[in-house]
């Protein structure tokens, strides 16, 4: 019923289905990490936290950039509209996997511990905000907000679908509006508290521009190998056409840039300011081991992206966008890591069996779970006012 | 809940029955008429300004910035507020003519050459406060490294030199980008004109443009390599500004989202120039159907975004200060709110973080009054955010013995004052001789534009046709 010409099926063929596949390498994975809670519970917390931001900050990045299609009425991202969209609609189930974190709290966060409390007058100061029942009290208000905003986002779009009723969209376009600047302060408090407050003493106000940077950057090498790896099993192999790989590549070219913008500002007013409360953050991550890392994430999630991306012609060849999107996820999963294990591990980092299990065990349920609800419905907005123009786009 | 939701389409750029040759006569009119009596008047006042801030220069020069109303805490006054000021306007002009070309967003070509005349003007304004803010201002040149004698290199780890190169590398190419777009219009007034000193003058700086295929070839590419380098640029510069601040130790000043804040607060101050400026000019110049109510919504909401995302960062900025458990971070704070300085905030609060939100209204982002008076708050309002930064956080340092209070003398106001002379000179120039609006990118966003408009829409009416709409879709 669609009224666009598509020459490609718009449901996912029955022997694409992963779904299976991916929800077994996630129990798999994550009955090995619960295995792993009972030799090294420390461990297991910090590695399962990384992981599960991990897969947060995608799911997070997607329900903003479902949101700015719809603010800014973009017309070339119709045709990959849906995968974002089912992205985010991770998010409700994702607060069910935050559990975990919360029964770990006390290993994971300092300032829980009373007796610590007791004789640091500045952690004392923090209490108000910095006390278990107002955190998850907070997770309680987050979540509900980007569960609404992801379901409401994708129940109407998914409607438009079925109904064909183009009034949908000024609903979608008005949603998002809010939408943007209630994200903006939910996400940026909630960077803050996962990860932030690991080390209650440190700050930084750039801090959730910093995890949004991060985010949206791996969202982007997310969609880049969604959009691929749906086309080697033959679908939307003519609606999804260069132009539009472009734009994603051109996306994660921009973002990798905007994403050492803000890495860069933070570092170098710290450096600069060089006060002893401040600096500490950075002194951990980069001796031991870590310094490895910090080069890792200023060569991988920066140079080498931004160096072969640069050329036009290099942001729609699919082997090159490929690997780049992998080397941005891996680097990701890194940068993750810098940021929560000297937490744990002060005096050198190495990569634990937990970090694997945690990772392939969330990741496996993150994305059976995508393509659990992806194949439910038509992979591409069918009835969206804009398909026409997003399907007849051509570099 | 469907059922309340109505479809709308997106819009027609150009609004009215328009071809081509309508477009080029509304635009090339005014450069190639007489000039209007009005146009002395305002340019009359305008140079009055401007002698007023020469004299006062003047002034400055012979007595030394004892005149200004600089204290021993408050070492930075009104002349770097005001430099931070007219910098940030700036921003919106490469901000509509490089970014929102890389984005691919076509109604920026109603206003973009005008938003980067702005730019280069209002870069000029700013470019004349770090300068005379020296002291010595015949040592001005060291802050080039020109080798010399005493073997003397200016401080490359101060931020205060940065500016120097990211202001004048930015001023550099604004310029191009601006005289790159104006070389097919310049070429259309050369072409129009009827006396020999307009075909003359326009004709040099045509650059013997022909209008052929390898021109605008040569044309599209030179002016995609200057959108590329503009880009960083709006973010470098205002970056290098709020590095001048947030480098330092000083509560207040030291905040690592100075950067994008202060580019977000740019822009937002930007747009509102724009606005406040193309509201008055499409009305006296006749350029409604171009400069329509449509554009104007859409600089609203960029506005708003831009507004809130400065909302975003005070909160950050406040919360942090608390949370920090900084003592100094938390009390400067405090002095804000309440404090000698507590009246400059409550107008900032209102200007930039109450005003925006009126703009979530449809009806207000589309009227033309309300529009103008909110891009005239938020332009008080952004002065005052740089006031509130520059003055109140030094007038109260870490020693509250040594607190002075920070008023500004009558040289530092008309000072002020007289760089909208050097603003609106320049500007009035640019409306009196130059076609405001890119003629030939205006063009390119019409729906005749389309190759195959005219096998579709007939070919005898010209393009004359009120069906953009179905065109729009289409490309």
């Amino acid at each position: 019923m669609s009224q666009v010409d598509i020459k490609d099926r718009l449901t996912l063929p029955d022997q694409v289905n992963p779904t299976r596949g991916l929800i077994a390498t996630g129990v798999v994975g994550l009955i090995a990490s619960a295995i792993g809670y009972f030799l090294n519970h420390d461990q297991f917390f910090f590695s399962y936290l990384t992981s599960w931001v991990f897969y947060m900050s995608i799911a997070l990045a997607a329900l903003f950039f479902v949101m700015l299609q719809h603010v800014t009425r973009s017309s070339w991202s119709v045709v990959v509209r849906r995968i974002p969209e089912t992205l985010s609609y991770n998010i409700l189930p994702w607060a069910i996997f935050l559990i975990p974190v919360l029964f770990g709290m006390h290993t994971l966060y300092h300032w829980t511990h009373h007796s610590a409390v007791a004789h640091d007058p500045v952690l004392q100061g923090k209490t108000p905000w910095l006390n278990s029942t107002f955190f998850v009290v907070r997770q309680f208000i987050y979540f509900g907000i980007w569960g609404f905003l992801s379901y409401r986002l994708h129940k109407n779009s998914v409607k438009m679908d079925e109904t064909g009723d183009w009034g949908l969209q000024t609903l979608l376009r008005r949603t998002s509006g809010p939408g943007i600047f209630i994200y903006a302060i939910t996400v940026g408090f909630a960077s803050i508290d996962w990860l932030m407050t690991l080390d209650p003493h440190w700050y930084s106000t750039i801090f959730a521009v910093y995890f949004f940077s991060m985010s949206i950057q791996a969202f982007f090498a997310v969609m880049i190998l969604m959009v691929f790896y749906l086309q080697s099993k033959g679908v939307l192999q003519q609606t999804i056409n260069r132009s539009h790989i472009y734009d994603l590549g051109i996306l994660l070219f921009g973002f990798s840039i905007f994403y050492a913008y803000i890495a860069f500002c933070q570092y170098l007013l710290i450096y600069y300011a060089n006060l002893p409360e401040e600096t500490v953050w950075f002194h951990h991550r980069l001796e031991h081991g870590y310094q490895g890392i910090a080069l890792a994430l200023l060569i991988g999630r920066f140079l080498i992206p931004f160096l072969v991306l640069l050329p036009k012609k290099m942001k729609s060849i699919k082997n090159v966008v490929i690997p780049i999107s992998i080397l941005i996820l891996a680097v990701h999963f890194f940068e993750l890591s810098w940021l929560v294990m000297p937490l744990l591990k002060e005096h050198g980092y190495s990569i634990n069996w937990m970090d694997v299990t945690t990772f392939l065990g969330l990741g496996g349920i993150f994305f059976g779970l995508f393509f659990n609800k992806f194949r439910k419905h038509k992979i591409i907005p069918e009835n969206d006012p804009l398909l026409e123009q997003s399907v007849n786009k051509h570099l | 809940m469907s059922t309340t939701y109505e479809y709308v389409p997106k819009p027609a750029l150009v609004k009215g029955d328009h071809d081509f040759g309508d477009i080029t006569d509304m635009i090339c009119e005014t450069p190639l008429q007489k000039t209007p009596p009005l146009w002395y008047v305002a340019f009359g006042a305008a140079n009055i300004l401007l002698l007023v801030m020469l004299a006062l220069i003047g002034y400055l020069f012979w007595e030394g910035t004892g005149v200004w109303g600089l204290n021993v805490p408050a070492g930075w006054g009104w002349a770097i507020v005001n430099f931070v000021w007219w910098v940030g306007i700036g921003h919106a002009g490469t901000l509509i003519s490089a970014i929102l070309f890389l984005f691919r967003q076509d109604w920026r070509t109603a206003i973009n050459r005008f938003a980067e005349a702005m730019t280069i003007f209002a870069v000029m304004c700013a470019g004349v406060f770090p300068a005379i803010h020296v002291g010595r201002i015949w040592f001005i040149y060291w802050v080039f490294p020109i080798p010399n004698q005493m073997a003397m290199w200016p401080n490359f780890t101060s931020p205060l030199l940065w500016d120097v190169f990211a202001v004048s590398t930015y001023f550099t190419v604004s310029v191009l980008f601006w005289y790159v777009g104006l070389i097919p219009d310049f070429a259309t007034l050369r072409d129009k004109a009827t006396s020999k000193l307009q075909k003359i003058t326009y004709g040099i700086f045509s650059l013997g443009w022909t209008g052929s295929f390898r021109d605008w070839w040569n044309y599209e590419k030179a002016y995609m390599i200057l959108a590329g380098l503009a880009t960083p640029l709006v973010l470098s510069v205002h970056t290098v500004v709020s590095f001048d601040f947030s480098v330092s130790l000083i509560p207040g000043w030291h905040s690592t989202i100075f950067p994008p804040y202060f580019v977000a607060g740019a822009i937002y101050s930007g747009f509102a120039m724009v606005l406040s400026l193309m509201i008055i000019a499409r009305k006296i110049y006749g350029l409604e159907d171009i400069m329509n109510v449509d554009i104007m919504e859409k600089m609203n909401i960029v506005m708003m975004a831009t507004g809130l995302l400065v909302a975003f960062a005070y909160l950050m900025e406040g919360w942090t200060a608390w949370y920090s458990g900084y003592i100094y971070e938390q009390a400067i704070f405090k002095l804000y709110v309440v404090g000698p300085y507590d009246w400059g905030f409550w107008i900032l609060m209102f200007c930039n973080v109450v005003t925006p939100n009126f703009l979530w209204s449809k009806t207000v982002r589309r009227n033309v009054t309300l529009t103008f008076i909110i891009s005239i708050l938020v332009n008080i309002g952004m002065w005052f955010e740089r006031f509130m930064i520059a003055v109140a956080s030094l007038s109260t340092d870490f020693l509250p013995s040594s607190w002075d209070y920070y008023s500004p003398t009558w040289v530092d106001i008309w000072t002020y004052i007289g760089t909208f002379g050097l603003f609106f000179t320049f500007f009035l120039l640019f409306l009196r001789f130059f076609p405001m609006i890119a003629i030939a990118e205006v063009k390119a966003v019409m729906p005749q534009a389309d190759p195959h408009y005219y096998e579709e829409n007939g070919s005898n009416d010209h393009g004359k046709s009120g069906d953009n709409e179905l065109k729009s879709n289409n490309d």
